[in-house]
C-alpha cells in the first residue's frame, strides 16, 4: 500500500521533473550562459562543458560595472516599491468604491476606467512627457523619482481587477461591520481589504513585473545618472561596445534576481485554498 | 497595515537608506555658470576620457567660473531622448549626436551655427569630411571630435592557405577579385568574410553598405532634389546590391552569425569593419593583419561619419558653450584624449602629429581614405526614415528577398514619407531670435 | 441600510478621487493633447510650430500600407494568442491543482517566466531562434533535432516569424493566467462537485458541467485582458525582429512608437494612437457584448 502511493509519487515528481525542465530550459540556458566564455555560450556539447576553461565569474563582475547595478537596483526598487504602495492604496479605493458605489452614471465611469487599460506606455509617452515636464517632474533626483512613480499609481487595470474581487467579498461581512457600528472607512481597511489579500498580492507582482521592465519612460524622465533604472543598464550592454553575451546573460540573471525574491515571499498570499473561509 | 509598514522601514536602517537616496540628489548650488552637456554612453574608455575633459575644462575655467555638466545617456534610445527634450523646449547647451542627424535637427533651427565660432585656420585644420558631415544648408552646425573608417580587414595567414594573393599596400580589389578570393577560402573550408548581420542598430548597415551602392555609381537619394523616386531603386543599385546579395547566396557570408567579434577568434578570413575593431584586431592578428579598401564595383568608395557636438539654438550660454565646443574638439584637450581611448581617426590634421601610429597600416589607410573617397551619409531630413527602410530592406536581400523589388519597396516608402512633408521654416526665424 | 448607503454615497467620491484624479491627470489630459496634435501637422522637434491638417493624418493612415500591415500582424496575434493561451492556463491550472508537492512546485515553475522581464527574455530568446550558422545553433532548433525536425531561420522566415513570437509569448504569459484560474478554481463549489461524483459523473463531466459553469467569470475576465494586452504588443518585435521580415511582425504599438521617434511625426502618430484606442476600445466592447449574450 505505501509501496503504491510512494511509486505515485515518485512519479509525480519525475514528470514533473521532466516538465520543469523542458519548460524552464530558455531560462536555465540564460543562467548557464552567464558564467560561460564568451566564446562558449553556444556551445552545449559535452566537451565543451566539462572543460573546466570555458566557466567564468567575470561577466557577472563585468554586468555589474558596465550597467552600474548597484544603484540602479536602487532607483529600480525605489520606483517600484512606490508606484506598488501608492497604487494599492489609491487602486483599491476606487476599485471599492466601483464594486459599492451605486450612482447615475458609474457605470459608465467605469467602462471609461476600463477602456483605458488599453493604453501602453510608449503610445502616450511624448504627451504624457509634456505633462510630467509642466508638473516639474524632470531634473533633479526628487522630481524625477517623482516622474517615474506618480503617472503609474493609479492604473485602470488594478482597478478593474480589484474591483472584479472586492465583488466576490460577500457583503454580508461588511454589514456585520456596520452593525458594530464601523464607518466606510473602517469597513474598507478593517473589512473588505483583508479579505482580498490575494488580489492585491496578485496586483503587487503584477505591478512589480510591469515597471521593473519598463525602458522607455524611465530614459526620458531620467536627467541624471542617479536615476538610471536596471533596464537602463540592461539597454547599455546591448549598444556599448564591446557586445558581450555573456555581460548581457549576466545582467539579465542579476536583474531578475529581486522579483524573484519578492515572488518567492508574496507567493503565499496568492494562492490560497480558501478565499471565502468565515462565511458559511 | 502591517504589511506596508514591514515593507518600508523593516527596521532603523531602511529608513536610513530612504534619507540616504533622496540626500544623494540634493544640489549644491554653485556660483558661476554652468551648462548642460550630454553625450552618448560609448565605449567605457571613452566615457573615463569624457569625464576627464569635463573635468579638465571645469578645472581650465575656474577664473571665470565656467562649468560644464556632463551627462551620458545609452546609445540604446538616446535619439529619442535628445527628440523628446527638444519637443519639451528642453534640449541641453550642448550635446553630440550622430552625424546624420544634423540636417535633421538643422532644419527646425534647434542649432546655433558655428562658423561665427572658429577661425578660417581652425576650420582648415578639420578632416574635409568632418566639415561636410556638418554643414548643410551652407551653414556649418556640427563638428566632431573624431570620424569614423570602413575597410576590409583580412588575415594573411588564412588567405596565404587558400591560395588567394592579397593587394599589394594600399590597393584593393574589385568586386570580381572579392568574390573569388570568397571562392578559393571556401573551397579551402575558411569561412570567407564576416558582415555583422547581427548588429542590432539599423545605422550598421546603411554606414556599411552605403559604399556598395555608392561604388556602383548609384545614390540613396538625390542630392538636389532630395527624392529617392527612381534613385533608390534606379539599376545601378540593383546590380550593385545583387552584386552584394551574392555574398549571402553562395554561402561567402552569414547572414545570421552568432558572435559579434567571429574575425577576433580567428572563425573568418576577412572582416567587413571599421576602425573601432582595429587595436582588437591587432592584438589578436599581430603581423597576420592586413587591412585593405572595401571592394570596388566601379569606384572606390568608403564609409564615414561619427559623433558630432552641436550648440543648442536656444542655449543662454553662447560664451561657454562655445569654450565648451573648443575644448572638445581641440587637438590636446579633446581630440587627443578621445582618440586614444576608443581608437577613432582624429579629426584635425594637426593631431596625427600626436599619433605615430598614422604613419602606417592599418590607420595610415584610415586618415587616406578619409581625405580622398570617403563620402558621408545622405545629409537629408528624412535621414532616419531613409535608414531604417533600407536598413530593412538590405535585411531582407541578404535572406534572399527579390532586389529590385525589395529596394523599390523600400522606396515607395520613404517617397511617400518625404512627399508627406511640408517645407519646415526654421524655428528660430518665427521667433525672430536673428 | 440606508442611513448607510447615504453616507457611503458622501464618502465615495473621496475614495474615487485619488485614482480618477492621477488617471485624468496622466492618462486622460496626455490623450486629449494627442487628439490635438493628431488633427495638424505636429513635429515633434517643433510641436508648438504645428498648424491645423484637418483630418488629412487619419486618412492617410488608413491608406498607408504599412499602417494596414500593422494592423493585420496585431489582430493576428491577438487571435493566435488569446485561445491558445487561454486554454492553455486552464489546463495548466486543472493540473497544478493538486494538493501533492510537485504538483505545486509546477506552479512555480510555469509561473517563473512571467517574472522575468519582458526586455530579458525578448534578448535570449533572439538567441535561442538562431538558426544554424557555422556549426552553431540556438536551443530550439538544437531540441528540434532531437525529434528530427529540420531546423528553421524562425525570426527570419516571413511566414514563421509571427507565429514564433507567438509561441514565445504564451511561454511568457501562461503562468499568470495560470494563476488567475487557480484562483477561480479555489471557489468552485464543493457540494456540487461532491454530488455529481456521487452520482457516478467521470472526471470529464465533472469538468464541463461542474467546474467550467463556475469559471464563467473568470473565464471572461482572462479572454478580455488577453486581448486588450495582446494589442499592446511592441517589446517582442522592437527587440526581436524589428517589425520584419518584410513587415510581417510589425504590431501597431511599435508602427506608433517608429512615427513617434523615428519619422518623429508626432501628428500622424498621435493619430494612430487614437485610431488605436477606438479599434481597441471597440473590439473590448464587442467581447463584452458577446459574453452578455452568453450568459444570458
Amino acid at each position: 500500500m505505501s509501496a503504491g502511493k510512494t511509486g505515485k509519487t515518485g512519479a509525480a515528481w519525475i514528470v514533473s521533473g521532466i516538465v520543469g525542465v523542458v519548460f524552464l530550459a530558455p531560462l536555465l540556458w540564460t543562467l548557464l550562459g552567464s558564467f560561460r566564455e564568451e566564446a562558449a555560450i553556444f556551445q552545449l556539447d559535452w566537451r565543451s562543458l566539462s572543460n573546466a576553461d570555458t566557466w567564468t565569474l567575470s561577466n557577472y563582475a563585468d554586468a555589474w560595472r558596465r550597467a552600474a547595478l548597484g544603484p540602479a537596483l536602487l532607483v529600480s526598487a525605489a520606483q517600484v516599491a512606490i508606484i506598488v504602495a501608492g497604487g494599492l492604496f489609491v487602486n483599491s479605493l476606487a476599485a471599492f468604491a466601483f464594486a459599492r458605489l451605486r450612482f447615475r452614471g458609474s457605470g459608465a465611469l467605469f467602462a471609461g476606467v476600463v477602456i483605458l487599460i488599453i493604453l501602453p506606455v510608449e503610445v502616450i509617452a511624448v504627451p504624457m512627457f509634456f505633462t510630467a515636464r509642466d508638473l516639474g517632474m524632470t531634473g533633479g533626483f526628487g522630481p524625477a523619482l517623482a516622474g517615474l512613480t506618480l503617472p503609474f499609481m493609479a492604473k485602470a487595470f488594478n482597478v478593474y481587477f480589484l474591483r472584479q474581487h472586492f465583488l466576490t467579498v460577500p457583503v454580508q461581512l461588511e454589514e456585520a461591520a456596520v452593525i458594530d457600528g464601523a464607518g466606510v472607512w473602517r469597513q474598507f481597511w478593517n473589512v473588505a481589504l483583508p479579505s482580498i489579500k490575494p488580489a492585491l498580492a496578485t496586483v503587487v507582482v503584477i505591478d512589480v513585473l510591469t515597471h521593473w521592465g519598463d525602458f522607455l519612460w524611465p530614459l526620458l524622465i531620467a536627467t541624471r545618472e542617479e536615476t538610471r533604472t536596471v533596464q537602463i543598464g540592461l539597454a547599455n550592454l546591448f549598444t556599448q561596445p564591446p557586445v558581450q553575451w555573456g555581460d548581457i546573460l549576466a545582467c539579465a540573471v542579476m536583474a531578475t534576481l529581486p522579483v524573484l525574491l519578492l515572488f518567492r515571499w508574496l507567493q503565499r498570499y496568492i494562492v490560497t485554498t480558501q478565499v471565502q473561509a468565515g462565511i458559511k | 497595515m502591517g504589511l506596508l509598514l514591514n515593507l518600508f522601514f523593516p527596521r532603523a536602517p531602511g529608513l536610513c537608506l530612504w534619507i540616504a537616496i533622496f540626500c544623494t540628489g540634493v544640489n549644491f548650488a554653485q556660483a558661476g555658470t554652468t551648462i548642460r552637456v550630454w553625450s552618448h554612453q560609448g565605449q567605457e574608455s571613452e566615457n573615463r576620457a569624457m569625464r576627464e575633459i569635463a573635468t579638465a575644462f571645469n578645472e581650465a575655467h575656474r577664473e571665470q567660473a565656467w562649468a560644464v555638466e556632463l551627462t551620458f545617456f545609452p546609445d540604446f534610445q538616446y535619439t529619442e531622448k535628445l527628440a523628446v527634450a527638444a519637443a519639451a523646449r528642453d534640449l541641453p547647451d550642448a550635446f553630440d549626436l550622430d552625424g546624420p542627424l544634423v540636417a535633421r535637427f538643422a532644419e527646425v533651427g534647434l542649432l546655433k551655427t558655428l562658423e561665427d565660432d572658429f577661425t578660417a585656420a581652425e576650420l582648415d585644420d578639420f578632416l574635409p569630411t568632418i566639415r561636410a558631415q556638418g554643414t548643410i544648408g551652407g551653414h556649418l552646425y556640427a563638428l566632431g571630435s573624431f570620424d569614423s573608417a570602413l575597410v576590409l580587414y583580412y588575415d594573411r595567414e588564412m588567405l596565404a592557405r587558400a591560395g588567394v594573393q592579397a593587394p599589394e599596400a594600399g590597393g584593393g580589389w574589385t568586386w570580381d577579385e572579392f568574390l573569388a578570393a570568397c571562392e578559393k577560402l571556401k573551397a579551402a573550408g575558411i569561412e570567407p568574410v564576416g558582415l555583422h548581420m547581427n548588429e542590432s542598430a539599423d545605422e550598421w548597415f546603411t554606414y556599411a553598405f552605403s559604399p556598395v551602392v555608392w561604388s556602383g555609381g548609384g545614390q540613396l537619394i538625390d542630392a538636389d532634389s532630395w527624392r529617392v523616386a527612381g534613385v533608390l531603386a534606379g539599376e545601378k543599385n540593383v546590380r550593385s546590391l545583387t552584386q552584394w546579395q551574392a555574398l549571402f547566396s553562395r554561402g561567402f557570408a552569414a547572414t545570421d552569425p552568432v558572435e559579434p567579434d567571429p574575425f577576433g577568434l580567428g572563425k573568418v578570413a576577412m572582416d567587413w569593419s571599421g576602425h573601432w575593431m582595429a587595436r582588437s584586431h591587432l592584438a589578436a592578428k599581430g603581423g597576420k593583419l592586413g587591412v585593405m579598401p572595401l571592394p570596388i564595383l566601379e569606384k572606390p568608395s568608403a564609409a564615414c561619419g561619427s559623433w558630432c557636438w552641436a550648440v543648442s539654438a536656444r542655449t543662454t550660454q553662447r560664451d561657454v558653450a562655445r569654450a565648451w565646443l573648443h575644448w572638445v574638439t581641440g587637438r590636446s584637450t579633446g581630440v587627443g584624449p578621445l582618440v586614444r581611448a576608443n581608437g577613432a581617426v582624429p579629426a584635425r590634421r594637426s593631431a596625427f602629429a600626436d599619433f605615430p601610429e598614422y604613419s602606417h597600416p592599418p590607420y595610415a589607410l584610415f586618415r587616406a581614405q578619409l581625405e580622398t573617397f570617403a563620402r558621408p551619409r545622405p545629409r537629408t531630413p528624412v535621414y532616419a526614415t531613409l535608414t531604417q527602410r533600407f536598413a530593412a530592406a538590405l535585411r531582407d536581400i541578404s535572406r534572399g528577398a527579390d532586389v529590385a523589388a525589395r529596394l523599390k519597396k523600400a522606396e515607395d516608402e520613404v517617397q511617400r514619407v518625404i512627399d508627406r512633408r511640408r517645407p519646415r521654416t526654421s524655428v528660430l526665424e518665427a521667433e525672430g531670435a536673428r | 441600510m440606508t442611513a448607510w448607503q447615504k453616507d457611503f454615497g458622501r464618502k465615495a467620491p473621496l475614495l474615487l478621487a485619488p485614482a480618477l484624479g492621477l488617471l485624468a491627470l496622466f492618462v486622460v489630459w496626455p490623450l486629449i493633447r494627442a487628439a490635438w496634435w493628431s488633427v495638424s501637422d505636429a513635429d515633434l522637434l517643433a510641436p508648438d510650430r504645428a498648424h491645423f491638417t484637418g483630418w488629412t493624418n487619419y486618412s492617410d493612415l488608413l491608406g498607408d500600407p504599412r499602417f494596414r500591415r500593422a494592423f493585420f500582424n496585431t489582430a493576428l496575434f491577438a487571435v493566435l494568442i488569446v485561445p491558445l493561451q487561454t486554454v492553455g492556463a486552464l489546463f495548466l491550472a486543472l493540473w497544478v491543482n493538486r494538493p501533492e508537492p510537485a504538483w505545486r512546485w509546477l506552479r512555480v515553475v510555469f509561473f517563473l517566466p512571467v517574472v522575468v522581464s519582458l526586455p530579458v527574455l525578448a534578448v535570449v530568446w533572439s538567441l535561442l531562434y538562431q538558426p544554424e550558422q557555422a556549426g552553431q545553433t540556438g536551443l530550439v532548433n538544437a531540441a528540434l533535432g532531437l525529434f528530427g525536425i529540420e531546423g528553421q531561420a524562425w525570426l527570419r522566415d516571413p511566414q514563421l516569424a509571427l507565429p514564433a513570437l507567438v509561441a514565445m509569448s504564451i511561454w511568457q504569459g501562461v503562468g499568470l493566467q495560470m494563476m488567475v484560474f487557480l484562483a477561480g478554481l479555489q471557489s468552485v463549489p464543493r457540494d456540487q462537485l461532491e454530488a455529481a461524483q456521487l452520482d457516478g459523473a467521470s472526471a470529464w463531466q465533472r469538468l464541463v458541467h461542474v467546474v467550467l459553469p463556475s469559471l464563467r467569470n473568470t473565464t471572461v475576465f482572462v479572454v478580455t485582458v488577453t486581448t486588450i494586452l495582446s494589442f499592446r504588443l511592441f517589446v517582442q518585435p522592437y527587440l526581436m525582429t524589428r517589425g520584419g521580415p518584410d513587415d510581417h511582425t510589425l504590431s501597431l504599438v511599435e508602427y506608433i512608437y517608429e512615427m513617434t521617434f523615428l519619422n518623429l511625426e508626432l501628428g500622424r502618430a498621435c493619430a494612430a494612437a487614437l485610431l488605436f484606442l477606438i479599434w481597441v476600445g471597440f473590439l473590448t466592447l464587442l467581447q463584452r457584448l458577446f459574453f452578455r449574450e452568453i450568459k444570458a
